[in-house]
């Protein structure tokens, strides 16, 4: 499995190629996207216009104007016309603001058939628009594995050949970094999009980007997630993406008013600095700092969504994360990130697989991947999670999809459904981790029975359903998707409008919509389905506005500055917003309000819904849930928390004395999926949409998105 | 009893804001609490007596990863 | 190692070094362009000196490993690597690390001692602090 730098360096041979001079960025914008299609090995500029600019505004809008232009309502991920789309939006590239160098990426998903977006941090994103573009958009399929150099220092790209015979992401990433830096020093002029030998052999494929720590002086690697973007991108035979650019100062974005961005920078800097400490501990042990918290409150998932806590919880608590991270080092996934949460674990040992006795850095884990490859299959074991966190990533499969469809297989297997016979040998029950791993194993290489788990959860249902005769009923309970997209690591069961925030989100059941559980479960701010709308409305607006500016979610929230507390809205931390809106206007030069953040939001999040719609799914029918993120689908969930379920069914007013479990089930069900489609009637008419999910023309006109061939789709849903 | 964020919890005399924290195992460490409207700050919490009847909001400041 | 020692007692609030400083370095006379910043509060002795006391802590949050230590001691901002995130502003613990709308880079102070050598009641001196 080992590549040489040399071996690189000599075997490249270039395929098409393009010189350009990169234009100079105006206020956040370079005004030129990158076009490549890989079936004709042609590489063309595009201009970007001001439509583009005034209605999508960059980052995931941009993404989805060029996919809508690219398919038609008949393309399926595989055909040569699906594009992935990257860029990073207007605001991508500061240095000054915490959580600024994101990427989004934008394609067709194999497990969903409709558009998935992805956020991710590393440094192409900023890099690629630096070196002159806003956007990149791949198309087309390449008959052999090819690798796209930009090169923002001279003003070239170049599609090539090279020999890169290995299938792990993160030896691609390194090679590639050495073998076109100049210097030690030009390392971190380089970031490297790839993804491995499990994106060939899964559906859940992903990609990885990368930048250089010159501390640890080691490539390192963020992940865009969800949807099997990698498995389009092996698809297409991309190897990886690389560009180079050298000339960041803090200024690239040219900004309108630079002073405007620098003060709300250093507020913020210096607020984490005094109160992260005390607050969410993002800078010692990043998200994770949730692993407590959700065994806490009975939302960490643990055997497949069954519970939300266990006993052995403790183990993998946010103590032994911090004690497993390296402390005290500067951990940004993009310059200036002074939230600083991309932790590592350094030097470690890997137990298994094809780098076993290797030493490694491994990033993360995150709180999704250790609730997804831990206490949801059952397992609590910190350096298990930190392994199975590894080979997920150099493999380049997504964890989250991993982790819940890995957990749906070990209840099918502990309910008989699959057995030894099926699973080649694999004993999968909960907690047994040799044989998880050598699942992930499986997944990673293709091999056994991960050919079949590799397909993801709705397409497993309907092997086992048809195949193995189980009940698909159940399947259909106990499998946790939505849309064809695995769910992330909540359990939603006690909150509705978290439910809907999962249910409704746009690209399927993923946690950066909304994430209300606290705010509707545990405060109790939002009781009527009016709140719970009106949360449903607001939050996945403003959330879908760090899609489109290239932005973090996280420093919005997961720092709350002095004051924040005795404020109404505090949940929206007022003071933050305003520093959204000072940099977007810092940037642009324009002079938006926090109302018309929300409505460059809309305009995106609605041109999605439609997007959706236009290739067959984005009604009422595809936003519904599985049973298990609503409530027990089990005798054992109920009796689990009986004094719980039992006290809801008498507040309703039912007389349970004398009810059996599975009465009480029956009756709980009826009730809360009453609830979830009174929620869903609440939302859809928040949202300016029809009782069926679908934009109403006002809506679309309201927004200034009713392009003729937006509202084709629509009217025929009216 | 009390109200705490309009669900009912059995009081306990002499009840602190810390002891019913504990009690609902309410560990999050960025919790805004009010007592009957009037916001009781984290120094206050191992001494600040909550009163029979009182109606508390323990609101918790999380948005999710 | 050398740093500005201060003595708060004895300032006056002329400005001098505030000038001395931001006249060298940034060839205007404008007390936010100084690496050493005097104001009055309302406190005992009513005078702050805020000038960097080169405690280091800043280099360990600097992404681009441009902020070191000299052989010297003082800690120094290599302007070339700098990418003007500024998060050694927010990291330092006495605020002395600074910054301006008009300067792409924050400026600190670096021992040069001109300051001090024109402060006419030696309220600001050179001093030596172990490291």
């Amino acid at each position: 499995m080992t590549i040489s730098v040399e071996d690189v360096r000599t075997s490249r041979k270039v395929l098409a190629e393009m010189d350009y001079t990169p234009a100079k960025i105006d206020k956040g914008y370079a005004g030129q996207s990158l076009y490549v299609n890989l079936s004709e090995a042609r590489i063309e500029p595009k201009t970007v216009t001001q439509e583009m600019k005034d209605i999508f505004t960059g980052g995931k809008g941009f993404g989805l104007r060029y996919l809508w232009q690219a398919v038609t309502p008949d393309t399926k991920w595989n055909d040569p016309e699906n594009e992935i789309v990257i860029s990073a939006g207007p605001i991508g590239g500061i240095t000054q603001y915490p959580g600024s160098g994101k990427s989004l990426v934008v394609t067709l998903s194999p497990t969903t058939g409709s558009v998935i977006d992805s956020n991710v941090g590393g440094y192409f994103g900023p890099y690629l628009k630096f070196s002159g573009w806003d956007a990149l958009e791949l198309q087309g399929k390449s008959d052999k594995d090819v690798v796209l150099y930009i090169d923002g220092d001279k003003g070239k790209v170049t599609l090539e050949e090279i020999e890169l015979e290995t299938g792990a992401s993160h030896l691609i990433s390194e090679v590639l970094t050495e073998a076109f830096a100049e210097s030690e020093e030009d390392k971190q002029h380089i970031s490297v999009v790839s993804t491995g030998s499990g994106a060939d052999n899964t559906l859940i494929g992903m990609l990885n980007f990368s930048w250089y720590d010159p501390r640890r002086q080691v490539v390192r690697m963020k992940q865009a997630g969800r949807g099997g973007i990698g498995t389009v991108f092996r698809d297409k035979k991309l190897k990886a993406l690389v560009v180079r650019f050298s000339g960041l100062t803090g200024k690239n974005n040219n900004p309108a008013d630079f002073g405007k961005i620098q003060r709300a920078g250093v507020k913020i800097h210096r607020e984490i600095n005094k109160f992260d400490d005390v607050q969410c501990r993002m800078r010692q042990v990043g998200t994770a700092n949730l692993m407590t918290v959700m065994n806490d409150y009975d939302l960490l998932p643990v055997m497949n969504f069954k519970y939300g806590s266990h006993p052995e919880g403790k183990k993998i608590s946010t103590e032994v994360f911090i004690s497993k991270f390296t402390q005290n080092v500067y951990d940004g996934c993009w310059y200036g990130c002074s939230m600083s949460c991309c932790k590592a674990v350094d030097g470690f040992e890997l137990k298994t697989g094809p780098f076993k006795g290797e030493k490694v850095v491994v990033d993360g884990p995150e709180y999704e991947n250790a609730a997804a490859l831990g206490s949801n299959w059952g397992i609590f074991d910190p350096d298990f999670i930190i392994e199975a966190n590894f080979y997920c990533d150099t493999y380049g499969i997504d964890t989250i999809s991993t982790g819940t469809m890995v957990a749906f297989i070990m209840e099918c297997y502990e309910k008989g459904i699959l057995n030894k016979e099926i699973t080649g040998g694999l004993e999968l029950n909960f907690g047994n981790k040799e044989a998880a791993m050598e699942l992930l194993h499986q997944l990673g290489q293709g091999k056994g029975f991960g050919k079949i788990a590799g397909l993801a959860i709705r397409r497993m249902k309907k092997v086992f359903a048809e195949e193995y005769g189980a009940d698909s009923n159940f399947l259909q309970d106990i499998g946790m998707e939505a849309k064809g997209l695995e769910y992330s690591e909540y359990l939603s069961k006690e909150s509705l409008a978290q439910q809907g925030g999962f249910g409704l989100a746009n690209k399927g059941p993923q946690h950066d919509e909304a994430w209300l559980i606290f705010m509707d479960m545990v405060n109790n701010q939002i009781p009527t389905f009016e709140d719970k709308a009106e949360a449903l409305h607001y939050f996945p607006m403003f959330r879908t506005w760090f899609g489109l500016q290239g932005l973090c979610k996280l420093p919005w929230n997961d720092i709350e500055p002095e004051g924040n507390k005795q404020l109404e809205e505090a949940n929206k931390v007022p003071e933050h917003v305003q520093n959204y809106v000072d940099i977007y206007n810092g940037v642009t030069g324009k002079n938006i309000d926090k109302e018309e953040l929300i409505r460059q939001s809309e305009r995106v999040y609605n041109f999605q819904r439609v997007f959706n719609l236009r290739l067959g799914f984005g009604r009422r029918e595809h936003d519904r849930v599985p049973y298990r993120s609503q409530g027990p689908v089990t005798a054992e969930e109920y009796e689990s928390r009986q004094e719980r379920y039992d006290g809801q069914l008498k507040e309703l007013g039912f007389d349970i004395e004398g009810m059996s479990t599975e009465d009480k089930m029956k009756v709980m069900r009826k009730h809360r999926e009453d609830m979830y489609e009174k929620l869903i009637d609440a939302v859809y008419l928040r949202r300016g949409w029809t009782n069926d999910g679908v934009p109403k023309l006002e809506t679309l006109k309201a927004l200034g998105i009713d392009f003729p061939e937006v509202v084709d789709v629509v009217k025929k849903h009216l | 009893m009390i109200l705490v964020n309009g669900k009912e919890v059995g009081y306990e005399d002499g009840m602190t804001v810390k002891r019913l924290l504990e009690k609902l195992n309410y560990t999050f460490p960025m919790i805004i609490v009010r007592v009957n409207g009037k916001l009781v700050s984290k120094e206050e919490w191992e001494t600040f007596v909550i009163p029979p009847d009182a109606k508390v909001q323990a609101l918790h400041q999380i948005a999710g990863g | 190692m050398k740093i500005v020692g201060k003595n708060e007692e004895e300032c006056i609030l002329c400005g001098t070094c505030e000038a001395v400083c931001s006249e060298y370095y940034f060839k205007e006379d404008n007390r936010e362009k100084s690496a050493i910043q005097v104001s009055e509060i309302d406190e005992d002795p009513g005078v702050d000196i805020n000038v960097c006391n080169q405690c280091g802590e800043c280099i360990r949050f600097c992404p681009v490993l441009a902020l070191s230590r000299a052989k010297s001691g003082t800690v120094i901002l290599n302007k070339k690597k700098c990418i003007a995130c500024f998060n050694c502003v927010g990291a330092c613990p006495t605020e002395s690390m600074f910054y301006h709308e008009d300067a792409v880079n924050p400026f600190k102070c670096i021992a040069c001692a001109r300051c001090t050598k024109e402060c006419p009641t030696e309220a600001i001196f050179m001093e030596e602090v172990e490291l």
